[in-house]
C-alpha cells in the first residue's frame, strides 16, 4: 500500500465535503485523514486527503473525478517524498499523587513535545510530527497511561516552488497575506 | 419588451457580461420563471404540490411565453424532459414539489447523468425554518441527488434566483452535459427580492472550466497515430450527437477511408448504407465491428466512455491496438482504456483541427474482413429473423418494415430490453439524431415518456416509441399526457408476455429456470381507449403491413401492439465475462 495525499481547492460551499467524499465511498477507498482551513484566498477552502492506495492508476482516476465537481478548483495527488507534511497530537497524561514523575525535560529536549495544559492531576501534552515521530512519543508516554489521544490528520503543502496562484485561475481574490 | 430582449440575448454565441435588465420587483417564484423565460425556456414539464405552488401560481401569469405539461408522474416529467432535450439539443426542464416529487425525479436525474442530457430540474422545498426538522414532504434532495447531478444547489432566499438559475443552465449545457438540480425552499418562492429583477447569463465559472478546443499536440498525436495505422478502427458514441459532429466525423472517414461503427447511443450519426458504416457495437452489437476491435491496429474512439457493454472483458478488449480517445471528459480518459493519444476536447472542434492533419487512404483488404464477417452474420441471423418460418411475428420483421415504411427518418425511441436491442441491429437510420434510448442506466419505462418530450422537442418529425410490455407498464399513465396534449406520438408494444431480455439470460446462463419472469398482461388497447387512444393489436404476419400504415398514418396519438414470438433471442452476443471477440452468433 502507498500513501497518498490529494489536496483538494474548492469554493466555500455547503455540502461539498459530502460531494468529495462521495467519490472515495463510490470506489471503497477508505479516507485515514482529512482535514478541511480556509487558505490564504478568502472563500477558498483547502481539503487534506489522505489515502492508503494500491493502484496509483485508481488514485488518479479519483483525482480527475474530484475535479469534475463543478466547485473544485485544484486536485493535486502526492506521494509522501512530494511533500512537507505534519500532524498534531494531543496526549492526556494522568499525573496523580505519588505517581511517577513526568520527565518533562526529556518530553521538551528529545521528544520536542510541550505540555499546553496542566490539570489537576493530569497534563495535556501537544506534540507535532510525523506519524513515525506522534507514536515513538506515544511508546514513550504509555507507561504513565493515557487518558485520552487524539491526532489532527495530515496538513501537507508540495515541494514545488509553485504557489496557489500559479494554478487558481486569476480573480478578484483577497488575500490574507 | 423585456421578453423581447430575452429572446434575442440567449442566442448563441453569447457574448460576455449579457444582463437582461429591469426595474420590475417580483417575488422568487416570478423570478424563477422570469428566469427560465430569459433562457430561452418554451416548454416545462412537471407536476404541482404543495411546497412548489407558489412557483405553480406564477406560471399562471406566463402561460402566453412559456407552456406547461403536467405528466401524470414524476418520473415521466424527468423522461419527456430528457427526450425533448435529446431530440431539441435545448435543456429540458421540470418542475416538481417536495419530497415525493423530487424522489419520483430521481431515476430519470440518475438516467440523464449518465447519458450526458442536460437538465434543470427545479424542485420544491419546505421553508427554510424548517428544512433539518423532518417537516411534511421534507426529503434532503440535494443529499439525494449530490451523486447522481452535475451540480445541485439549494436556494433558501429570493434573491439567489436569477444568478442561481443562470448557472444552473450554464452547468447543464456547456461541456459534457447533464442535470442540475435547484431545490428551491417554499419562503424563497413567496418572499419579494430586495432588488428589482436583473437576469446575468452565465458563461463562466471559477473552478469549471469545459476544454472545447482541444491541444494542438494532443491532435498532432492522434494525427500522427491514425496516419501511421494499416487496420484503423474508428467507434463513435453519443458525443457526436452532442458536439453535432455528424458532417466531420463522415468527412473523417472518407478522406482517410476508416470503417467505423457505433455504440448504442451513438446510432444514426451514420448512416447505416455509407459504405464505411460498419455497423454497432457492444453486447448485441454486430460480429465483424466486435470481432475486428480485438484485431485494428489502432482505435479510434471519439466522444464515447468504453461502456461494459461495449467492451465486454475490458482486459482483453483492442489489447492489440494503439487508441487515440477523442472526448470532452477528461475523468473519461484512461478510465477504462488507455490511451495512447488521449484529445481532450468536444468532438467537432478536435475532428475540424484533425482532418486536415490526417493523410487520404483507403483500407479495402481490411474492410473486406468486415464485409466476410457481415456475410456470416447474414446468413445465420439477419436473413432468418427478416424471413421467419415461426406462426407468430418476430421482432426484427416488425422493426424492419417500419424502417422500410419510415424510410428510415424518423425518430426511434427504443424502451429497455430484446425490444430495444433488435430496434438498434434492424432499424435502418439514414437521417441524423434519429435515436433515442437510455443507454447508461437501461431504465425500463424510459421510452413513452422520452418519446412524448421528443415530440414536443420538434414536432416536424415523426417520431415512435418501441416498447416492451414490461416496460409499457413501468410508465403507461403517460398516455394520459399524451391524449391531453393530442400530440400524434406513436407507439408500437412488441408483446412476448415475458420480461424477454431477462428470461434470455435465464435460458442461456441460468440453465432455464424461468423465474418470475412470464407476465399476465392486461388489455393493452382497452387501456389506451381509456385514455383516449385509439390503438389495435395485431397477431398475424398478414396483418403487420397494414397495421403499421394504420398506425402511420394517424394524425392522432396512436398505439399498436404486436403479438410476437414468445421466446426469442437476441444474438449476437457476447456472453457477460468474455470478450468482444468471442461474440456468439447462436
Ligand atoms: C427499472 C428496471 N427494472 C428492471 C430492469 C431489468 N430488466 C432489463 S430488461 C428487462 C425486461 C424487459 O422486458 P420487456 O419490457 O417485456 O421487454 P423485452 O425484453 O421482452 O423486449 C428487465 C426486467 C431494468 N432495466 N430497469
Amino acid at each position: 500500500m502507498t500513501t497518498y495525499t490529494i489536496c483538494v481547492f474548492t469554493e466555500n460551499s455547503i455540502g461539498l465535503l459530502n460531494k468529495i467524499t462521495i467519490v472515495f465511498t463510490r470506489r471503497r477507498v477508505n479516507i485515514e485523514s482529512l482535514t478541511v482551513s480556509e487558505t490564504e484566498r478568502k472563500g477558498i477552502s483547502r481539503f487534506t486527503i489522505v489515502i492508503k492506495e494500491e493502484s496509483r492508476e485508481k488514485v488518479e482516476k479519483m483525482v480527475r473525478q474530484i475535479r469534475k465537481i463543478v466547485e473544485v478548483l485544484a486536485v493535486f495527488g502526492y506521494l509522501n517524498d512530494e511533500i512537507a507534511f505534519n500532524e498534531i497530537a494531543l496526549f492526556k497524561v494522568p499525573t496523580p499523587a505519588g505517581a511517577k514523575r513526568l520527565d518533562i525535560e526529556t518530553i521538551n529536549k528529545i521528544y520536542k513535545a510541550w505540555v499546553v495544559y496542566w490539570g489537576l492531576d493530569y497534563v495535556v501534552i501537544e506534540k507535532t510530527g510525523s506519524e513515525e515521530d506522534i507514536f515513538d512519543f506515544f511508546n514513550y508516554i504509555k507507561p504513565h497511561g493515557i487518558l485520552e489521544f487524539v491526532r489532527s490528520g495530515r496538513v501537507a503543502v508540495s515541494k514545488s516552488a509553485k504557489s496557489l496562484g500559479d494554478y487558481l485561475p486569476e480573480a478578484e481574490w483577497e488575500y490574507y497575506l | 419588451m423585456e421578453r423581447n430582449e430575452a429572446n434575442i440575448l440567449t442566442l448563441d454565441g453569447m457574448e460576455p457580461e449579457v444582463r437582461i435588465e429591469t426595474n420590475a420587483l417580483m417575488n422568487g417564484s416570478h423570478a424563477v420563471i422570469r428566469s427560465l423565460i430569459a433562457e430561452g425556456v418554451d416548454t416545462i414539464f412537471g407536476y404541482p404540490g404543495g411546497a412548489i405552488m407558489p412557483v405553480y401560481d406564477a406560471i399562471y401569469d406566463y402561460q402566453d411565453q412559456i407552456s406547461h405539461i403536467l405528466v401524470r408522474h414524476e418520473q415521466g416529467a424527468g423522461h419527456a424532459a430528457e427526450g425533448f432535450a435529446r431530440l431539441s439539443g435545448k435543456v429540458g426542464v421540470c418542475l416538481v414539489t417536495s419530497g415525493p416529487g423530487a424522489t419520483n425525479l430521481v431515476t430519470a436525474v440518475a438516467d440523464a447523468i449518465i447519458d450526458s442530457t442536460p437538465l434543470v430540474c427545479v424542485v420544491g422545498q419546505v421553508s427554510k425554518h424548517l428544512l433539518g426538522t423532518d417537516a411534511f414532504q421534507e426529503t434532503d434532495v440535494i443529499g439525494v441527488t449530490m451523486p447522481i447531478t452535475k451540480w445541485n444547489y439549494q436556494i433558501t432566499s429570493a434573491d439567489e434566483v436569477p444568478e442561481i438559475m443562470a448557472k444552473a443552465f450554464y452547468i447543464a449545457k456547456s461541456g459534457r452535459p447533464g442535470p442540475v438540480l435547484i431545490d428551491i425552499t417554499k419562503n424563497a418562492q413567496t418572499e419579494m427580492m430586495s432588488k428589482p429583477f436583473n437576469y446575468t447569463f452565465c458563461h463562466k465559472l471559477l473552478g469549471y472550466h469545459p476544454r472545447l478546443i482541444p491541444k494542438v499536440d494532443q491532435i498532432q498525436k492522434a494525427a500522427d497515430v491514425i496516419n501511421q495505422a494499416k487496420k484503423p478502427f474508428l467507434v463513435f458514441g453519443h458525443g457526436i450527437k452532442i458536439a453535432g459532429a455528424e458532417k466531420e466525423l463522415l468527412e473523417l472517414i472518407e478522406k482517410t477511408g476508416i470503417p467505423c461503427a457505433s455504440t448504442l447511443l451513438g446510432l444514426s450519426s451514420v448512416p447505416v448504407n455509407h459504405p464505411l458504416y460498419a455497423g454497432w457495437l457492444g453486447m448485441h452489437g454486430n460480429y465483424s465491428t466486435n470481432r475486428l476491435t480485438n484485431e485494428c491496429d489502432v482505435l479510434i474512439g471519439i466522444g464515447l466512455r468504453f461502456d461494459d457493454r461495449v467492451t465486454g472483458d475490458v482486459t482483453r478488449y483492442a489489447k492489440q491496438a494503439k487508441v487515440v480517445h477523442i472526448e470532452i471528459d477528461p475523468a473519461e480518459i484512461d478510465k477504462v482504456v488507455k490511451a495512447e493519444a488521449p484529445v481532450v476536447g468536444d468532438a467537432k472542434e478536435a475532428l475540424k483541427m484533425l482532418i486536415p492533419l490526417l493523410n487520404v487512404s483507403a483500407h479495402d483488404e481490411w474492410i473486406a474482413q468486415f464485409k466476410a464477417l457481415d456475410a456470416e452474420e447474414e446468413a445465420c441471423i439477419t436473413v432468418p429473423e427478416l424471413a421467419p418460418t415461426t406462426e407468430k411475428i418476430k421482432m426484427a420483421e416488425v422493426i424492419r418494415m417500419l424502417s422500410d415504411k419510415t424510410k428510415g427518418e424518423a425518430v426511434i425511441v427504443a424502451d429497455v430490453g430484446q425490444h430495444q436491442m433488435v430496434t438498434a441491429r434492424y432499424y435502418e437510420f439514414k437521417r441524423n439524431n434519429s435515436f433515442i434510448t437510455s443507454g447508461g442506466l437501461g431504465t425500463m419505462g424510459y421510452a413513452l415518456p422520452a418519446a412524448f418530450g421528443a415530440k414536443v422537442g420538434d414536432p416536424s418529425r415523426e417520431v415512435v416509441a418501441i416498447i416492451g410490455d414490461g416496460c409499457f407498464q413501468m410508465t403507461l399513465q403517460e398516455l394520459g399526457t399524451i391524449a391531453q396534449s393530442g400530440l400524434p406520438v406513436k407507439a408500437i408494444i412488441l408483446n412476448n408476455n415475458f420480461l424477454g431480455m431477462v428470461r434470455q439470460w435465464q435460458q442461456l446462463f441460468f440453465e432455464k429456470r424461468y423465474s418470475f419472469v412470464e407476465l399476465q398482461n392486461p388489455d393493452f388497447i382497452t387501456i389506451a381507449k381509456g385514455f383516449g387512444i385509439a390503438g389495435h393489436t395485431c397477431a398475424h404476419r398478414d396483418n403487420l403491413s397494414d397495421s403499421l400504415d394504420a398506425m402511420l398514418s394517424s394524425d392522432k396519438p396512436y398505439l399498436l401492439e404486436v403479438l410476437v414470438e414468445k421466446e426469442e433471442n437476441v444474438f449476437p452476443m457476447v456472453p457477460s465475462g468474455a470478450c468482444v471477440s468471442e461474440i456468439r452468433l447462436k
